[in-house]
């Protein structure tokens, strides 16, 4: 393959659930840009950043450290790939990964990701604060069932993102989310699982946050992109600094769809995808979508 | 009823052990029929549906993945031994597979 390929597509993950084995040791100059990341972040950010490291893989239990932690991972990637001669002609953020997805195109600067990540959590801890949310997956059910399971289980629940033809993402109430997850077990979902949040992410609660969170986005500076950015929520192609920002605000509440996304890219003539950050999810999630492409976790890029 | 002759039984217990050995980036000669596929392979419930739909394509199987994931409730695997036997079981009665715990 082209390293500059016009059907390659940089691929930028949600925050992580693990960092052990992670891929990007593997790739060239990784390692010292990550660190390089962290030792801006953590002044910018919060001191705390600096005793990161791989083999504890800290944070796990603090939402924004993840967040930041996942960012500047993301963020490395980019940075590695590019020096290494791989040039996307297109991307896309999953759920928050797309703060690294503008970082890479060129349309924030690190330090303004940073920012944002900051501001979008606090918008959305006030409105989160005493109370108790939650995200689940589930996968081996259709959409029909999930439509009726979601709607039988609760007020407040949303099918937030559907990551393949059999797996989605809701997020509600917890109580509501639990008896979700035991429906679709008993149902016959082959896998659920509670994510390990306190927020619903990409759920309509979220919107008053979103308000909050556009203040900050609208304060900072945005560029052109250097490359499209493909939507998660309607699969548009983002191409201008207005648009960009639109999608940010609407990110934090809207369901997204990673599966009609990725089906997007491939009928856009994308063909080969690397996942940009700290798992291999998304890279395993795309096997479950037909189509002739390769999706490339960082430690097996092709030559 | 699909007949399960000892081809298919051979041939599902290749796929088997060829499809966790490249997943799990194991050599091939660490897997026998004991091996635990969480504890031992590290693997996970999205290489079970992997397998599950490559099994259907391959034996174009008229199932449903919530009957298999109401069976595997009822009956679940953790070995490699426990997961043919369930695939063949699957290839066998494909739809009908809740009937057998009746």
């Amino acid at each position: 393959m082209s390293l500059s390929d016009q059907h390659l597509a940089f691929i930028f993950p949600a925050f992580a659930s693990e960092y052990t084995n992670h891929p990007g040791i593997k790739l060239p100059g990784f390692i010292d840009h990550f660190h390089t990341l962290i030792s801006i972040a953590s002044p910018e950010a919060e001191t705390r950043l600096a005793d990161f490291d791989f083999e504890n893989h800290n944070f796990l239990e603090d939402e924004l450290y993840t967040q930041f932690i996942t960012y500047i991972y993301s963020c490395a990637a980019s940075v590695s790939l590019r020096k290494n001669g791989f040039i996307p002609s297109c991307s896309a953020g999953y759920s928050m990964g797309i703060y690294a997805a503008l970082y890479d195109a060129g349309v924030i600067s690190f330090t303004d990701g940073l920012m944002l990540i900051r501001s979008a959590y606090h918008a959305i801890l006030k409105l989160t604060a005493g109370k108790c949310y939650n995200m689940g997956t589930v996968i081996g059910l259709d959409i029909k069932d999930i439509k009726r399971i979601v709607s039988a289980s609760g007020a407040t629940l949303e099918i937030t993102n559907q990551n393949s033809a059999y797996a989605f993402v809701i997020s509600g109430e917890n109580t509501e989310v639990l008896t979700a997850l035991d429906a679709a077990r008993e149902e016959g979902a082959l896998h659920v699982r509670q994510l390990n949040v306190n927020t619903p992410y990409h759920s309509v609660f979220l919107q008053p946050a979103a308000m909050e969170f556009d203040h900050a986005v609208r304060s900072l500076t945005f560029s052109e992109p250097s490359c499209p950015i493909l939507s998660l929520i309607d699969g548009q192609e983002l191409t201008s600094p207005e648009s960009i920002r639109n999608e940010l605000t609407n990110n934090l509440f809207h369901h997204l769809n990673w599966f009609h996304t990725l089906m997007k890219l491939l009928d856009n003539g994308i063909n080969t995808f690397i996942e940009c950050g700290p798992s291999r999810g998304l890279l395993k999630n795309a096997k479950f979508v037909e189509g002739k492409f390769k999706f490339y976790a960082l430690d097996a890029l092709p030559h | 009823m699909a007949r399960i002759t000892e081809n298919t039984k051979n041939e599902v217990r290749e796929i088997v052990y060829s499809f966790f050995a490249e997943e799990c980036e194991v050599d091939r000669s660490q897997i026998n029929d004991n091996t635990n596929i969480i504890k031992d392979l590290d693997g996970d419930s999205l290489m079970f549906l992997e397998l599950i739909e490559i099994f259907k394509k391959k034996y174009t199987l008229d199932i449903e993945l919530k009957v298999i994931g109401k069976y595997a409730v009822k009956n679940p695997v953790a070995t490699i031994g426990e997961l043919i036997d369930m695939q063949l079981l699957i290839i066998e009665h494909e739809k009908r597979l809740l009937e057998l715990e009746k």
